[in-house]
């Protein structure tokens, strides 16, 4: 998330890219460069419409000649059968996209990566035979000569310069909404961990259903626009191959999820295809094709990850950047930056309110043959610190998949705080108060530490300021306040796990659910996040914690439960638990049960 | 599709032009003898590059001979000019194509081509609000239908065409065995202009001429195998088959099944549409036995009258036949050069109006058409027969109409 100023920079750096083409189209003076920009302004909406979707959520998408299409169709269609201006068809389109984006993100979503990149080119290649079994091999918008600009047929080219331009506007400051709002952190938290997203409290299907229906709508918009220039639309020209590519290439070459790559992309693109196809076109057929491929060539080789991105480290590097994370993190970390007071909130459950809050009947769940669970009861009072331990494969981390709603049970129950929470998706258990980590670290590594854990507050809070304090309070609360502005991706294993709690802890749950948060930690560190998991539950939060070994955790928790094979085997205080002969078997087997009973003797 | 440009023609159709240009010394003359510039739009690269080439020769043959007899008389000997532009393969890259050729040749008189019915539909938009007079091939009827002032189709249209060819095949099958056909089978693809031909057929078409469609297939290019549709076709037995493909492969399939299932070699007489029935390719990919006696209907295919122009043609181009791409585009470079001759300036409204009064029954133009050079209020040309070619011996001949045919038809006995 950008900060207001940065907003406001691009707030004017928008206004000036606008009034720069509007002085361009007054001197260009001539209809082809007209018709040419008017063509890469259409052409840079479409690929901010597929940035919107593929660029900030990361799921790519080869089919946006759909919407676009679409948008040509509705125009073309209405004008002929309907009589209706553009003027209407047009902003009408925007619901013609939208709803295409659901009915495509219904069935695609269940799809990830590759596949749904794959499922989205059926789409278009799909409805390109529709169109053409309905008889709309070439369909041409007539020519009106009495009221032509009834019909957005005008005289002066630049016409269509301003509501192309108009248009590209619109996206650019729906794209910089998204991107500065909780929209676009929702985004980027799916493209880079979405099971995390998800635990974190973000309803990830929303989002991208969201991100798919607004990218649809504005690419149809275009693509309506589109049609009215073109005034021919065939199916091949609107659902081809090309189109989709085009919205990816663009992207791609200015630069995948920013707000300029796509309007650089097809500034350079654009324009060179053109300007090949007309100066070479006649003299050597085909080379501009061979030109344009190279160019793309060597774009891709030289600058990976687009224009706008290389342009921007090869600034950054030669500014000394804040944002580099200093690799002596610990020091920084032992003596976090004293942050400005601020009222910790106090969770929804006060300690020791007694109850149960977490309650499990006969939860069952089988992979294939395998019961991973095995009619597992559990009850977890508030207040408490809860243990589960168990070998490997005892169905630990399964059974916390269970409860915050990445797997549904065969069998049983779950109820929380009173209410059933069975079957509910992880981002609704988010919202009822259960925040989680994970056993191997999820972090979002290109966000900061502090968006990392706004990402997990957005639960808890109405607006994007308080997501802000809380995110803040729980970065305080783990001992990370001093790491807030570093990128994830720089982070030790201790301080990712510390940042995992606090993302868990910032909506201010009720339960935390962490998963082997001590594993792979050496004896300082471990004693560090005692303290804090400690002082967590002295704040009165409920603690669940999964662990593989025992001897932090005798330490640690105040009731034990020693899963094996899915089932519960035993269930009590800790130093009960450590003699239990049936849970020295699962661990160490028969053999050592005998030996203690020896020992003992 | 095979691309093979033949760039001596064109080397030497510009250096001809370009020769012409200096020369007359005189001021006045001078001024008078500016060259004339028309334009050819046509796919030069992508998948119909090749019929793009095919044009551009026909229309640098006719300049280069219009400028070696003397240029335009009227404008005292005037050369003409060509412009060319690549319409490559979207109609957004035909149309940037006219933008582009009108903002830099503020100066055209006329143009020609575009090939592809999509991409002349987007080009005459651009044209038509310049109000450059434009010849085309492409037969689509939206073409003529938008009530456009400035767009003259040399080609019969779509309907017309379809209209046409069913009634002169049934006349033609009756004189060569006497009997009257029956029934019909349809073979097509949904591409634009086998759906609008076969939506003819369907609406009336075949009740007018009393025919039963005893099989009637659509398809969706490509074909991944006939055997299907061809197998309705031998439970079927119509008394001849209609091939509506747009597509080379397609109906290749079609031909090698259809002889595969014994029903080929004149089992069933077979009657295509266009002339990628009678391009060259389609002769290299299937070979002269599957296509002896396919008959086809086409705008425009070489006649009797054109026998010397044929043979320079052959000799410049290197090409094995003349087909209709070339023989349009050269004749409508002739159009061009009546309607400057009667016009008496080199501007494009007046020779609009020209083209829009010609009448021309004889003259190399005239030559090149079937029937009269005469222009309807909508842009189409009227009094026009369709004609047919049949492949005899490896080479599509023009059969019919009978005072243009090369060589009797003949009539494939089922």
């Amino acid at each position: 998330m950008r900060t207001r100023a940065e907003a406001n920079r691009q707030l004017w750096a928008i206004l000036g890219f606008a009034v720069a083409v509007v002085a361009l189209s007054l001197v260009l003076r001539n209809r082809y460069y007209e018709l040419v920009l008017t063509q890469v302004l259409l052409w840079a909406v479409l690929s901010l419409a597929w940035n919107l979707l593929s660029g900030y959520s990361g799921y790519f998408s080869f089919g946006h000649a759909v919407f676009w299409g679409l948008g040509s169709y509705t125009v073309a269609l209405g004008m002929i059968h309907l009589d209706l201006t553009p003027w209407i068809t047009i902003p009408f389109c925007a619901i013609v996209g939208a709803l295409a984006g659901a009915l495509i993100g219904y069935p695609t979503f269940r799809l990830r990566g590759h596949y749904f990149a794959l499922a989205m080119l059926a789409y278009p290649l799909a409805i390109l035979y529709v169109f053409q079994w309905l008889g709309y091999q070439e369909v041409a918008l007539p020519m009106k000569r009495e009221s032509p600009i009834l019909y957005m047929q005008f005289e002066d080219q630049r016409v269509y310069i301003a509501l192309a331009l108009g248009l590209l506007v619109a996206a650019l400051l729906i794209s910089l909404w998204v991107e500065n709002s909780r929209f676009g952190m929702a985004l980027l938290a799916i493209k880079q961990n979405e099971p995390a997203a998800e635990a974190a409290g973000i309803d990830t299907w929303r989002w991208k259903m969201l991100a798919l229906m607004l990218s649809g709508a504005l690419a149809a918009v275009a693509g309506g626009l589109y049609g009215v220039v073109l005034l021919v639309v065939t199916p091949e020209t609107v659902f081809g191959m090309l189109v989709s590519a085009q919205a990816l290439i663009l992207a791609l070459f200015g630069g995948v999820g920013s707000l300029w790559g796509p309007v650089i992309g097809a500034m350079v693109l654009v324009p060179l295809a053109e300007g090949l196809n007309a100066e070479l076109g006649d003299v050597l057929p085909g080379i501009q094709g061979v030109v344009y491929g190279v160019a793309i060539i060597a774009i891709i080789l030289l600058a990976p990850e687009g224009v706008y991105w290389r342009v921007l480290d090869r600034l950054s590097r030669r500014a000394p950047s804040a944002s580099e994370p200093p690799r002596a993190g610990a020091a920084v970390v032992t003596s976090p930056a004293p942050r400005p007071a601020i009222n910790v909130a106090r969770p929804l459950a006060l300690a020791g309110t007694g109850g149960d809050l977490l309650v499990l009947r006969d939860i069952t769940l089988s992979f294939g043959g395998l019961r991973a669970l095995d009619g597992v009861d559990l009850v977890v009072p508030a207040g408490g610190l809860y243990g589960i331990i168990g070998p490997n494969g005892a169905g630990k981390t399964t059974l916390f998949n269970v409860i915050n709603g990445f797997l549904a049970p065969d069998r049983g129950a779950i109820s929380f705080a009173g209410q059933s929470i069975t079957g509910l998706r992880p981002s609704q258990v988010c919202r009822r108060g259960i925040g989680r980590t994970f056993q191997v670290v999820r972090a979002f590594p290109r966000m900061t530490v502090l968006e990392n854990v706004i990402v997990g507050a957005y639960v808890g809070a109405a607006d994007d300021a308080t997501a802000r304090r809380m995110a803040l309070t729980a970065l305080d609360r783990v001992g990370l306040g001093g790491r807030a502005d570093t990128l994830a991706g720089g982070l030790t294993t201790r301080e990712l796990r510390l940042m995992e709690l606090a993302r868990a802890l910032a909506p201010q749950p009720r339960l935390v659910l962490l998963d082997e948060t001590l594993a792979g930690l050496g004896h300082e560190d471990l004693d560090g996040i005692l303290g804090v998991i400690r002082q967590v539950r002295a704040d009165g939060i409920t603690i669940l914690i999964i662990e593989h070994t025992m001897h932090a955790m005798v330490q640690l928790v105040d009731h034990f439960t020693v899963l094996d094979h899915g089932r519960l085997i035993a269930a009590g205080r800790p130093d009960d638990i450590v003699r239990d002969p049936s849970v020295i078997e699962a661990y160490l087997g028969k053999k050592w049960v005998d030996r203690m009973a020896l020992t003992a003797q | 599709m095979t691309k093979h440009p033949t760039r001596r023609g064109v080397t030497a159709g510009l250096a001809l032009g370009t020769l012409a240009i200096p020369g007359l010394g005189i001021a006045a003359a001078r001024a008078q003898a500016k060259p004339i510039k028309i334009a050819l739009i046509a796919p030069l690269s992508g998948p119909w590059a090749r019929q793009g080439q095919l044009m551009r020769m026909g229309a640098e043959m006719a300049l280069e001979e219009i400028n070696q007899k003397g240029g335009i008389q009227k404008l005292g000997g005037a050369k003409l000019e060509l412009v060319v532009a690549d319409a490559g393969d979207s109609t957004e890259k035909a149309k940037n194509a006219a933008q582009r050729l009108l903002s830099q040749e503020p100066d055209l008189v006329g143009g020609t081509g575009a090939w592809l019915s999509s991409f002349t539909l987007s080009v005459t938009e651009v044209t038509e609000r310049a109000q450059l007079p434009w010849l085309t091939l492409s037969y689509s009827d939206a073409i003529t239908n938008r009530g456009f002032k400035f767009v003259f189709q040399t080609s019969p249209t779509a309907d017309h065409q379809a209209a046409e060819t069913i009634p002169t095949v049934l006349k033609l099958a009756e004189a060569a065995t006497g009997k009257r056909p029956k029934t019909i089978g349809i073979i097509q693809d949904n591409t634009a202009s086998p759906v609008s031909f076969g939506k003819q057929l369907r609406d009336g078409g075949l009740d007018k001429a009393g025919l039963k469609a005893v099989v009637d297939q659509v398809f969706t290019p490509p074909l991944s195998d006939a055997t299907p549709l061809v197998d309705k076709v031998r439970s079927a037995k119509p008394d001849f088959l209609m091939l509506l493909t747009s597509a080379m492969p397609d109906c290749k399939l079609i031909l090698e099944k259809l002889d595969e299932f014994k029903l080929g070699k004149g089992k069933i007489p077979l009657i295509g549409n266009g002339a990628p029935f009678g391009s060259p390719e389609l002769l290299k990919t299937i070979g002269p036995e599957l296509l002896e006696g396919l008959l086809f209907s086409v705008a425009d295919w070489p006649m009797k009258g054109q026998e010397e122009f044929i043979e320079r043609f052959k000799k410049r181009t290197g090409e094995p036949w003349l087909t209709q791409d070339s023989l349009t585009a050269y004749g409508d470079v002739w159009i061009f050069k009546e309607a400057l001759e009667r016009a008496g300036a080199a501007d494009k409204l007046k020779v609009a109006e020209a083209i829009r009064g010609l009448n021309l029954t004889e003259g190399p133009a005239a030559a090149c058409f079937p029937g009269p050079i005469k222009f309807d209020e909508k842009g189409r040309r009227v009094d026009v027969p369709m004609i047919f070619a049949q492949w005899q011996k490896g080479v599509p001949i023009t059969v019919y109409p009978t005072d243009r045919a090369q060589a009797e038809p003949f009539w494939l006995k089922a």
